[in-house]
């Protein structure tokens, strides 16, 4: 009986991954403008609110929390496509066929998620520069690398619980409201939007449990928003990293793939 | 021939009690969704509660008023999922229920759903404000009217709809950009001066700009709450009997 392999013996079946999902992301926003606008509209509605009620001195720090919450909010959509995809179209079985395993999957679909959002991405960039000059809190090299690092991991950390929390959704009902239930809860712990010192102790408490904390902090610190020394800005980075490890250990133990 | 639409005409609201019923019924198994639907509300209020607690009255009336407005959202999602996932609506409406019932039903059992989270939203908002009687009783028409409004709009748009994908992306960013940039979670006077004749003829900011003017929140002058008063009545009105009509329209176009 002949193989795949042998009867089409050119066919690739690794390294695509990336540049597939790369072009599912651009069609999923260049076919529905909305989708493209929506991500963005969130944060964006946030920080108008913000920025009419609060001083600002405070807009640079709204504005890394609104990236940040951009960022924690891909897992929100890889939760929503990686269980629409298997649950309406049961592609995922497709998927567990083909060569991809699950933690390209999981990246793949990151990415394609990572192309929606980069728009909204770059625009915050864009007015952290402007708000940082204007405050006396400017964007330098090392507060960009820094920011790059801590949206990178919240990028892999949210993704993994994105896809972890998906494959245990069982209709399409479920799927928008788990999504936006879990994700804004956790943006809304963490002392994105606000300095962590303004919330109650409890809260404060509560939140430095949450990788997002540390990111903000690492950020805050960066811009010098909120000043912290180089053993607390280390602190921060080894309490980030942990956490996030913790978390996609969780998630990928939590994920289901081929034994659906 | 007259006989039919005599028949028609006496019987528009028939079945609507049942569907209504019915309506409560799937709805109260949504938690989640329930949840969900104080999840804007209750950011920005986390919001103004740490940054500036002196606007919290102003932003529980808006929440309230929100509230009632996003249950047009509710009943945008509940229709299209429905007709586009289910394909149910075909079933519903072969039978002897009439159109409008199916629209009003399905609107007024999420209404009985969703109204609990308002009502505590109500309680904490009295806490606050401290509202007379009267000022409770214009907070709770102004809130049936926005929610009027909104379920109409909601129930004709889902018709537009052919995927259910793309459905939360364009009703987020409607109920959002209507809901909460205009204001109805802060006071008028944060929001540009010229641009008050816009917001005021918003259905949400509308009854959020009476609100504020009946608390002496926001100043408003006799056209201003003339503009916000007959704006809301008329669109809401002619929204409602255009979803009326939209509902026997999609019906025989299906």
């Amino acid at each position: 009986m002949a193989t795949v392999r042998s009867e089409f013996p050119n066919v690739p079946t690794r390294g695509r991954a990336l540049p597939s999902f790369l072009i599912v992301g651009w069609r999923w926003i260049s076919r529905n403008p909305a989708v493209a606008i929506t991500p963005i509209l969130l944060p964006f509605i946030f920080l108008y609110f913000l920025s009419l009620i609060s001083p600002p001195s405070l807009l640079p720090l709204e504005i890394v929390g609104a990236m940040l919450f951009t960022m924690q909010n891909i897992g929100s959509w890889v939760l929503g496509d990686s269980a629409y995809w298997r649950i309406e179209h049961s592609l995922q079985d497709m998927f567990v066929a083909s060569p991809l395993g699950r933690i390209r999957y999981l990246f793949g679909i990151a990415f394609s998620n990572l192309i929606a959002m980069s728009p909204a991405l770059l625009i915050l960039t864009g007015l952290l520069a402007w708000a940082g000059g204007r405050e006396g809190t400017p964007l330098t090299p090392l507060a960009f690398v820094v920011l790059v690092a801590c949206l990178a991991v919240l990028w892999v950390l949210f993704s993994a619980i994105g896809i972890g929390i998906s494959s245990r959704i069982r209709t399409q009902r479920e799927i928008w409201p788990i999504g936006n239930l879990t994700f804004t809860i956790l943006g809304m712990l963490s002392p994105l939007y606000y300095p962590l010192s303004a919330l109650p102790p409890l809260w404060q408490d509560a939140a430095r449990f949450l990788p997002t904390t540390y990111a903000a902090l690492l950020v805050q610190g960066a811009l010098g928003i909120t000043p912290a020394s180089p053993d607390q800005m280390v602190l921060y980075a080894v309490l980030l990293v942990t956490c996030a490890a913790v978390g996609v250990v969780i998630m990928l133990r939590l994920y289901r793939w081929g034994e659906l | 021939m007259r006989t039919s639409e005599l028949t028609v005409s006496t019987r528009a609201f028939r079945g609507l009690g049942a569907f209504l019923w019915t309506e409560v019924l799937v709805q109260a198994h949504e938690e989640l969704a329930m949840a969900t639907s104080m999840m804007v509300q209750a950011v920005l209020l986390i919001f103004v509660w740490i940054l500036n607690p002196g606007l919290l009255g102003v932003a529980f009336v808006g929440a309230i008023l929100y509230s009632t407005f996003t249950m047009g959202q509710r009943v945008l999602n509940e229709a299209a999922y429905v007709r586009i996932d289910h394909k149910a609506n075909d079933l519903y409406l072969a039978g002897p229920m009439s159109p409008e019932s199916y629209f009003l039903g399905m609107a007024g059992g999420i209404l009985v759903v969703y109204i609990a989270p308002v009502v505590v939203l109500g309680v904490l908002a009295t806490l606050v404000v401290h509202f007379t009687l009267a000022e409770g009783l214009l907070v709770f028409v102004l809130a049936a009217v926005v929610w009027l409004f909104s379920a109409s709009v909601g129930f004709v748009f889902s018709t537009f709809f052919r995927d259910n994908r793309a459905i939360w992306a364009y009703s987020s960013l409607f109920f959002n950009v209507f809901g909460v940039l205009p204001p109805v979670f802060y006071p008028y006077r944060l929001f540009p001066s010229y641009l008050h004749p816009v917001a005021l003829l918003m259905p949400p900011s509308a009854a959020a700009g009476l609100v504020q003017a009946a608390l002496g929140i926001t100043p408003l002058s006799s056209s201003e709450i003339l503009l916000a008063a007959g704006g809301l009545v008329v669109e809401t009105t002619v929204v409602f009997l255009f979803a009326i009509y939209w509902s026997r329209r999609t019906v025989r176009g299906n």
